[in-house]
């Protein structure tokens, strides 16, 4: 006898704990947050003529403030790629089973990733705002991101456009999946391509062991609070479906 | 303070209103997603109390 | 008398489907011209917007984003037109009958999409450069803008033709179509785009840039039209 596939539901061991890890989450990013203000390093900007002690140590540079924005930028921009990973990988599994509940997970981890990603270029656009003195540069990060955005709101308008559940799942599947192959690619395509007139803005330079520890700090808790979104969503949204699903067989 | 301190700090206080917008921003949206999911559980509780109600009539109509 | 039925090989279905789209094609010659009229009229339009630069404007630089801008507009024309004839006369349904490997259909479509869009360059790259570039001098090795057009065109039409299948059945096509069409394929864009500019502008160390730029644009083209294929099936039988 063959053993039944379960489904992902509602109400159970994940939505135990998914009020817990919101919680969680929230506090271990607020003292994220604080870290990045209180513990870790100012990172050192353009050079300034003169030293000074500060603190204990020799300082010859510009102490940069705006760069604490980075320790919840990455972070948050990681966490909405898992959740398109996550959706893409719920889409094969609808597309290998048709069932419509890894329909509903995708949708969710679809929304998840959307919210995400507007942090991302929220953050990601005020930053550069203060770095560079412009609103928006054409660089691999923020460039990468606004497709991965455009390709989310694609799917959602295209969910709307259609009618049939079926036809509807099946091709939103099909788009979140060519969408998770995409967006690394076209991530490295804009690193890759050796450009004079866009200068690569690449950040990474090494990062103390304070620094690092900050960003793991908010890593973990933005991860947490996005899979506790993500249990509350889809909860709130089977909990619908099976109130309709109810009306529709009262009214037989 | 001496102009070298000046300069080393000077970019901190022009960034500041960046920084708090950030941070602002990215509250105000998780904020907003979780709204969403309330008022979708809202819309269901109504839905909720419709099928009670229509419950009650198909009892009736049962037993009567 | 006994009949021998042969099931046709696959190789045999596409070449069955592709000559039925090339030849419907060059017997009306409807989405050529249209085609090669829009494109006229996207060149009329940068025209028109480059219409107050001074002639010290190095047009070189911006001239091979502009001929993939020009290729992209066009190739969302053709792209839906392909499929629109097929969905009115119910030719779909019928194809869809017949026993074959879904993925053919996808294959034969896209290469009749290749052609299309290859015959509307023909005419479209020599009117860019009449229109726009006479004025020039352009690097002895130009003639290699062949290669990011080649290439470009056979990634736009693999997902294209993907994308344009899904988009048949829905509200607003065409603006479908070109939400779902241009952040896909926003890499082999940029790399096209990349490799013409180096290969016009043939500033310093341009050739590493060319080649770099059209290995991108390669890969992207593989992998796109290997996960095309593979959905394929799921598309079409929705």
């Amino acid at each position: 006898m063959a053993k039944e596939a379960k489904l992902p539901e509602a109400g159970q061991w994940p939505d135990r704990i998914a009020p817990w890890a919101l919680l969680a989450g929230a506090i271990l990013s607020t003292i994220g947050f604080l870290m990045a203000f209180l513990y870790a390093g100012p990172v050192n900007g353009a050079a300034v003529n003169g030293v000074e002690m500060i603190g204990g140590t020799m300082v010859s540079s510009k102490l940069l403030l705006s760069q604490k924005i980075f320790y919840f930028h990455m972070p948050v921009a990681i966490v909405s790629f898992i959740a398109l990973a996550f959706a893409g990988y719920y889409s094969i599994r609808f597309l290998m089973t048709r069932q419509a509940r890894f329909d509903t997970c995708a949708k969710v981890g679809m929304e998840i990733a959307l919210v995400f990603v507007i942090c991302t270029m929220v953050t990601g656009d005020l930053w550069t705002r203060f770095e560079w003195g412009v609103w928006w540069t054409w660089d691999p990060r923020l460039t990468t991101y606004l497709i991965l955005m455009l390709v989310i709101i694609a799917y959602f308008v295209l969910r709307n456009a259609i009618d049939e559940p079926e036809r509807r799942a099946a091709y939103a599947a099909v788009i979140s999946i060519i969408a998770l192959i995409d967006v690394p690619i076209c991530y490295m395509v804009t690193r890759l391509i050796p450009s004079s007139i866009h200068p690569v803005v690449l950040r990474e330079g090494g990062m103390t062991a304070d620094m690092g520890m900050t960003v793991g700090v908010c890593m973990i808790g933005l991860l947490l609070v996005g899979f506790g979104l993500y249990r509350m969503r889809f909860r709130q949204v089977r909990l619908a479906q099976r109130m309709q699903a109810m009306k529709d067989q009262i009214e037989d | 303070m001496n102009p070298v301190l000046e300069e080393i700090y000077s970019t901190i206080l022009p960034s500041a209103p960046f920084i708090i917008g950030a941070y602002a921003l990215l509250w105000l949206v998780v904020l907003v997603y979780v709204f969403i999911i309330m008022r979708g559980l809202k819309k269901t509780e109504a839905q909720m109390g419709v099928l009670e109600e229509q419950l009650a009539e198909l009892q009736e109509k049962y037993n009567g | 008398m006994a009949v021998t039925l042969r099931k046709p090989s696959t190789f045999q279905q596409y070449k069955t489907l592709l000559r039925k789209d090339l030849e419907r094609e060059f017997r009306t010659r409807e989405m050529l011209t249209s085609m090669g009229i829009y494109a006229v009229l996207v060149l009329v339009v940068f025209g028109a917007a480059l219409g107050q630069t001074t002639p010290a404007l190095d047009l070189l630089q911006v001239a091979g984003g502009l001929l993939w801008a020009l290729i992209v507009f066009t190739s969302l024309l053709g792209l839906n037109r392909s499929f629109a004839h097929e969905k009115e006369q119910g030719c779909l349904e019928g194809i869809l009958l017949v026993p074959l490997d879904r993925s053919v259909i996808f294959l034969a479509k896209a290469t009749s999409n290749v052609f299309f869009l290859l015959a509307v360059e023909v005419v479209a790259v020599p009117l860019f450069y009449f229109f726009f570039l006479t004025g020039v001098s352009l690097a002895s090795d130009f003639w290699l803008v062949l290669v990011p057009l080649l290439v470009g065109t056979i990634g736009m039409a693999g997902i294209g033709t993907l994308l344009s299948t899904i988009t048949i059945n829905t509200r607003g096509k065409d603006v479908m179509l070109a939400v779902l069409f241009v952040p896909l394929v926003f890499p082999l864009l940029y790399a096209c785009a990349s490799s013409t500019t180096a290969l016009l502008v043939g500033a310093e160390g341009y050739m590493d840039v060319f080649v770099q730029s059209i290995a991108l644009a390669g890969g992207y083209d593989v992998i796109m039209l290997l996960v095309s294929w593979v959905l394929y099936d799921f598309v079409i039988s929705a």
